[in-house]
């Protein structure tokens, strides 16, 4: 159930940067759902499918950028798997916290990025700081609004379902 | 109580279980990276081609989906435009008539000094149109996914717009190719400047633009000057046009700094085309063992 979660989750986040690179060109540079994905799949702190979440998520947006494949495979399975050992040591419910978490890992995403290809390429070009932060800045608004999205939907399916329970006592 | 420190325990295996995993993936992952770095555009690399598969329907879809659209919008809109549009191309058409017909005199002109120099012309290759269906503009890297369809394109096929040179095919994956764009950092094409045959190395700074390399001080450059591939790189052959000087500056003590804005405007290319030019040779490209250059 968690997978597919996780795929429907993927799927829809591969859709919405198709057509926003297709609407706007910027868009990719300023946004990375898949990291948003990531994060949120991570919360509830199990490392192991946060990892594996974050290799899918990565190796699934390496096939949309150009250099080497695997590049954001190795970042997001470290940032899938760092968020889920911080939320097994913070309590992360309110959104502003998701929005902190998630403008941090975008923000390490792209520093392992850098890093990365400082180690494997001759002449790396670096990402402006000023960018960097937007983009940072941009995931965590994009994370917070996902996840009170899913918030209030489990409270309707739960208020639906309280009060199927009274009609029926 | 000695359940809850038995259980402890096995969370504190299981997470140095997972701790241990992670360290296996990361170093798979390095070593991945690792094999692709010397031959970065042309080494086979099933997993991406895998990738590519399931993400260039999905990316075709959205692409053919959103011209559609701006197909029904555009054609209500231009139909007011189209007989206006239809004269000027009726006059465009008559004016380039004239213009083929001159070079087809300069070609035969060509052809007759080149047999009278016993010279043999590498021959031009036919043009193949592809879709484009993902543009990647993030930070350095920069490439396109198109879609080739039945003809499958190779490795190291040059890409072209009608305005001048896109870039060249990294990957190849079913009726789906990935293009390096030649504003990619890692790109560089052989090039010369047209009005003084001086050659050099233009090379994608990431930013959009194209820096143009080891052209000595002593050579007049000119910004306007127009920056063409000279053939000298195995991978495109001569006379596309790869942009326009722009920015002439003293670099270092031996060679100009030179900026070169590209020919075609990368941002709103929806169709390219690959060009069939037989590529140099793999056994020509390497240096020979022991010789000297």
């Amino acid at each position: 159930m968690r997978a597919l979660k996780l795929g429907a989750a993927l799927a829809a986040a591969l859709l919405v940067h198709l057509v926003g690179s297709r609407l706007w060109a910027d868009f990719p540079r300023l946004v990375d759902l898949f990291v948003v994905v990531v994060v949120l799949h991570s919360l509830d702190g199990e490392t192991l499918p946060g990892m594996f979440g974050g290799l899918a998520a990565g190796l699934l947006h390496d096939a949309l950028s150009g250099g080497l494949y695997g590049l954001y495979g190795f970042a997001d399975t470290l940032v899938g798997y760092g968020t889920a050992r911080l939320a097994q040591r913070l309590v992360i419910q309110r959104s502003t916290g998701v929005f902190g978490v998630a403008a941090f890992a975008a923000a390490v995403q792209q520093a392992v990025l850098v890093l990365l290809a400082f180690l494997l390429r001759t002449d790396p070009g670096l990402p402006q700081p000023g960018g960097v932060a937007v983009r940072a800045l941009i995931c965590g608004a994009a994370a917070m609004a996902a996840h009170l999205a899913i918030r209030s939907w489990h409270r309707g399916v739960e208020s639906r379902r309280s009060g199927r329970m009274r009609r029926l006592r | 109580m000695l359940g809850r420190g038995a259980a402890e325990r096995a969370d504190t295996v299981s997470e140095r279980g997972t701790a241990w995993l992670l360290a296996a993936l990361l170093v798979g992952q390095l070593v991945l990276l690792a094999v692709q770095v010397p031959g970065s555009g042309g080494a086979d690399n099933a997993l991406e081609s895998f990738a590519l598969r399931v993400v260039g329907p999905v990316a075709r879809a959205v692409t053919g989906t959103a011209a559609s659209v701006t197909g029904t919008r555009q054609r209500v809109r231009l139909q007011a435009d189209i007989l206006a549009e239809n004269q000027s191309l009726e006059h465009e058409v008559e004016r380039l008539r004239l213009e083929l017909l001159r070079l087809r005199d300069i070609e035969s002109e060509m052809q007759r000094l080149a047999a009278a120099l016993d010279y043999a012309a590498p021959p031009v290759g036919r043009v193949r149109a592809a879709d484009v269906v993902y543009v990647d503009h993030t930070s350095w890297l920069r490439t396109l996914v198109v879609w080739v369809g039945e003809g499958k394109a190779r490795p190291d096929q040059p890409v072209l717009a009608p305005q001048g040179l896109v870039g060249r095919v990294v990957r190849v994956a079913g009726p789906y190719a990935k293009v390096q764009l030649v504003t990619d950092r890692a790109a560089a094409v052989g090039a010369l400047v047209a009005r003084t045959r001086r050659q050099g190395v233009a090379r994608g700074s990431g930013t959009g633009a194209l820096v143009l390399d080891y052209v000595p001080l002593q050579v007049d450059v000119r910004p306007g000057d127009r920056v063409l591939t000279a053939g000298i790189d195995g991978v495109y052959p001569r006379g596309i046009p790869v942009g326009t000087v722009v920015a002439v500056e003293a670099g270092g003590q031996l060679f100009h700094q030179i900026r070169v804005a590209p020919a075609v405007d990368l941002g709103s290319l929806d169709r390219v085309y690959l060009l069939e030019h037989e590529p140099l040779p793999s056994e020509l490209k390497e240096t020979q063992p022991g010789a000297r250059p």
